[in-house]
């Protein structure tokens, strides 16, 4: 699938096919995408636990369910249950920035050396940094690009996945994870029972209110060309409508095969 | 089963129709769903007479007990919430006939509370 329609085609799936199981290559794939992505000073702080539905005892698999996603996990064989590593910047103190510079990703023509990295980056910048009340939100952020990555890559596999964010301190008791890790979504992993476009692409602000150019207040221009350009690339899809009849009809299908409440 | 009624007087039940929370969960049922939902299926009326019955309390009620108003907004009760969750789960074993039908009749309460803004799921029940 092209990039473009990957993104286009993805959908938070909630209706997962549960006796479908996953192939585990294609769990791999997902993590080597997530591995890839782009972290600040290479510090790679996303952690993930896998956990196949089946292998949990039936007291581990309650523990894990929360009010709104108890059904979304039952449903779904594989659960890739992410952390943030708060510890590894001091773990590593500033040395896989300096493999950066070794193999030229960091180069003296933009003032980078070891010296650099030893005497002014690590003690003065990072370390402080850890310690800062704003270091969990700047590394979440970088735990999200992986986590991103790792989304689109099971889509681009023909999974169905799906964000969820479980209890924090559950999942850090079942999965017996280092006390530094700070608990993340989660993403649910399977083959979609529903159609995949699901209706449609979901709800979105207007482009205009959410991009600006030159500064706050005056919207990047959006220009239909490009937009149109999207639609032919299949990223930007037809807009999932309200009481559309056939979704109507597709989730009441689930329901009945499910035994669901509607 | 969850029954609290032993010490108290049977509930006395008006047509399920005359009970606001019901109204609110037939036009729940009808907007989301469309179609008249108190005659498109005639077990769904009597069933939740039925649950009413076991927990001894009218629909008003029920709703009552899972919801709260606090600083002027409604919020669900967190054990009120489970209770009913818990009483649903256990009663739906009791009823008899396939675990569809258990289910059914299970859902068709999750359902009347869902459409009173009390989240509730039933977790898979295939054939």
């Amino acid at each position: 699938m092209e990039f473009k329609e990957v993104v286009g085609r993805r959908r938070s799936i909630r209706f997962f096919e549960p006796d479908r199981p996953v192939e585990r290559e294609k769990i791999q794939k997902m993590l080597e995408a997530a591995r890839l992505s782009s972290c600040a000073v290479n510090a790679q702080w996303a952690r993930a636990v896998v956990s196949f539905r089946d292998d949990l005892t039936k007291d581990q698999l309650q523990r894990l369910l929360t009010p709104v996603a108890a059904l979304n996990v039952e449903m779904a064989p594989v659960h890739i249950h992410w952390f943030n590593d708060l510890s590894i910047v001091n773990k590593i103190q500033g040395s896989r920035l300096k493999e950066l510079v070794d193999v030229g990703a960091l180069a003296p023509t933009h003032g980078w050396s070891h010296k650099f990295v030893d005497d002014f980056v690590y003690p003065q910048i990072l370390k402080p940094m850890t310690e800062g009340p704003g270091y969990p939100i700047y590394s979440t952020f970088d735990v999200g690009m992986a986590v991103q990555q790792a989304l689109l890559t099971g889509v681009d596999e023909g999974l169905a996945v799906c964000m969820v964010t479980l209890n924090g301190a559950t999942l850090k008791e079942v999965f017996n994870v280092p006390d530094e890790w700070v608990p993340m979504p989660t993403i649910l992993v399977g083959y979609p029972a529903e159609s995949w476009d699901g209706g449609g692409q979901r709800p979105r602000p207007p482009f205009e209110e959410l991009y600006y150019e030159g500064s706050y207040g005056k919207p990047f221009p959006r220009d239909p060309k490009v937009v149109e350009d999207l639609k032919a690339a299949k990223m930007i899809q037809e807009p999932a409508t309200p009481n559309n009849p056939a979704r109507i009809a597709e989730i009441k299908r689930l329901a009945e095969k499910y035994g669901l409440p509607m | 089963m969850v029954n609290e009624s032993e010490a108290e007087a049977p509930v006395t039940l008006r047509p399920m129709l005359d009970y606001p929370a019901v109204q609110a969960w037939m036009a729940g049922l009808r907007q989301h769903w469309g179609g008249d939902p108190a005659t498109d299926d005639p077990e769904r009326l009597p069933i939740l007479e039925v649950f009413c019955r076991v927990m001894n309390r009218d629909p008003d009620q029920m709703i009552k007990e899972t919801t709260m108003i606090k600083d002027g907004e409604r919020r669900i009760r967190i054990k009120g919430r489970t209770r009913y969750a818990d009483a649903i789960n256990a009663w739906q074993d009791t009823i008899e006939g396939s675990r569809l039908r258990q289910a059914k009749w299970g859902n068709t309460v999750r359902s009347f509370l869902i459409h009173n803004g009390v989240l509730l799921q039933s977790g898979v029940h295939q054939a």
